[in-house]
């Protein structure tokens, strides 16, 4: 996680999804920019850059056309009707099913996959990065 | 996990690195999210077992292992002996049969169209002959114009253009096809047309296409093809001869000579032929017996053999001489004639 800051938002750009809020994207005032550091000020402008250039998406589709090509998402199904058959079908909620799955979803993403991820956002990053 | 080093300076280095790091978490967790929230509508909504199979399908399923019965535990020809009943006629039809039925019960189809019409051409035609013929006539069939028949050549004719019949028939296209059509529209149709009731140009275009021999007992000319295996080709020959005059044009099947025989046996004919041009063309093979030309019995298909074999009664050194080569390419037919060469021989003694 990268540090909290508290900065005026009057714009929020990208899709804002119940699940995002660990990230917020938005679009700082020049004001605010004092108050972070470099490295902050970078990641904030890659992520930026991301989501504007489309890249966020392809990336996004890329990886789940992968871990589904590999068997990833069968597998995380078949965890998932463990946690259904533990807490019962009728009243599984979603944070029952996300607090289960999440962790074992990241170990369980071969490294093929992590490689090349990792690869395609390395070249985005020597692309736009100053 | 060894990664690749870039061409930075360290701390941009590490820097950027965590970054990669923390965007590809990103982008996992969200897929990770992707798929709880998928399970969950699905486990609400009801459908998230649905792909499995459940036990009581599996056992309704199952394959069967039985005699008599297939897998699926069907038996064989349950339906073979059922009968059907029509919707149009209400009979009880056996269900091998119900198709060809019913194609005919309800006019549809090519074969029920076909002898829809040739039931009518042939009511039509018959009501314009009955006035022509005495009530005698009628049962005798050798002298019939093609008025109807009795239920047994009915039965011939009802098979007539259905696709059954002999292939023969059907390359025979164009003029012939239309020529035989309206005669057979005129007279019936018999196996066999009157030839006392054509044109000479239908007659020569039957001769060109069909067998044409006239029958013996119904003096009718026969309508197969001209490799029928009921007449010969002396036959066929005879018939052209009788028909058309003694000018009449070679046939045509299984001509392997050469043309230029033809034109001095043409001649020849005429000469031989002008005396007696009432010959009857159907007498049987066996009916008279000749001892002319012994060694020319060899099967013969041409009319210059033929009349190269009468050759001792003509006495023409070009037929003879052109005889001799004919009957050396001849004998390597494969197909032989009934008729022998007595038969050939005794036309010439009614000339003399």
């Amino acid at each position: 996680m990268f540090p909290r800051f508290t900065f005026n938002i009057t714009h929020i750009t990208g899709a804002l999804t119940p699940w995002c809020r660990f990230t917020v994207f938005a679009v700082f005032f020049p004001s605010d920019l004092n108050t972070m550091n470099k490295e902050a000020r970078l990641k904030a402008t890659i992520n930026q850059k991301l989501t504007e250039t489309g890249e966020r998406e392809r990336l996004k589709e890329l990886l789940r056309a992968k871990l589904t090509e590999c068997g990833w998402k069968d597998q995380m199904k078949a965890q998932c009707k463990e946690v259904i058959k533990e807490k019962g079908l009728e009243h599984v909620t979603v944070e029952d099913l996300v607090v289960e799955i999440t962790p074992k979803g990241r170990a369980l993403v071969p490294d093929s996959v992590k490689k090349e991820l990792l690869q395609r956002i390395r070249a985005f990053l020597t692309q736009h990065a100053s | 996990m060894k990664m690749e080093e870039m061409p930075l300076s360290s701390p941009d280095n590490t820097k950027l690195e965590a970054l990669m790091h923390d965007i590809y978490s990103e982008l996992v967790e969200d897929a990770c999210l992707g798929l709880c929230f998928e399970v969950h509508r699905a486990v609400k909504q009801g459908y998230f077992f649905l792909g499995e199979p459940d036990q009581e399908s599996m056992k309704e399923f199952e394959i069967v292992d039985q005699p008599g019965v297939d897998i699926f535990g069907q038996v064989f020809n349950q339906w073979k002996n059922k009968e059907c009943e029509c919707p149009n006629c209400n009979r009880l039809i056996a269900a091998s049969r119900f198709a060809p039925h019913l194609e005919k019960c309800l006019g549809m189809g090519r074969n029920s169209s076909r002898i829809a019409s040739r039931r009518l051409a042939r009511n039509n035609m018959s009501k314009s002959e009955s006035d022509q013929e005495d009530n005698d006539d009628l049962n005798d069939n050798d002298w019939s114009y093609g008025a109807e028949k009795k239920a047994k050549k009915r039965r011939s004719d009802k098979n007539q253009n259905s696709p059954r019949r002999s292939k023969s028939l059907k390359p025979k296209n164009g003029e012939i096809g239309s020529s035989i059509n309206s005669e057979s529209h005129k007279y019936n149709h018999n196996t066999g047309i009157s030839y006392e009731s054509l044109g000479p140009e239908e007659v020569r275009s039957l001769l060109t296409m069909r067998c044409g021999v006239i029958s013996e007992h119904t003096k009718k000319m026969c309508t197969r093809s001209q490799r029928c295996p009921q007449h010969t080709d002396e036959q066929r020959r005879a018939v052209r001869v009788f028909l058309l005059g003694p000018s009449a044009p070679a046939l045509h099947s299984a001509e392997l000579e050469s043309h230029s025989f033809d034109i001095p046996d043409g001649q020849m004919s005429r000469l031989q032929w002008v005396e007696s041009p009432n010959v009857s063309p159907s007498d049987s093979a066996s009916s008279k017996a000749s001892t002319n030309h012994p060694d020319s019995r060899r099967p013969k298909k041409k009319k210059t053999l033929s009349l190269n074999s009468g050759g001792g009664s003509g006495g023409l050194t070009e037929g003879s001489g052109s005889s001799a080569q004919s009957s050396l390419s001849l004998s390597s037919r494969k197909k032989k004639p009934k008729l022998s060469a007595a038969f050939i021989s005794s036309i010439y003694d009614d000339l003399n």
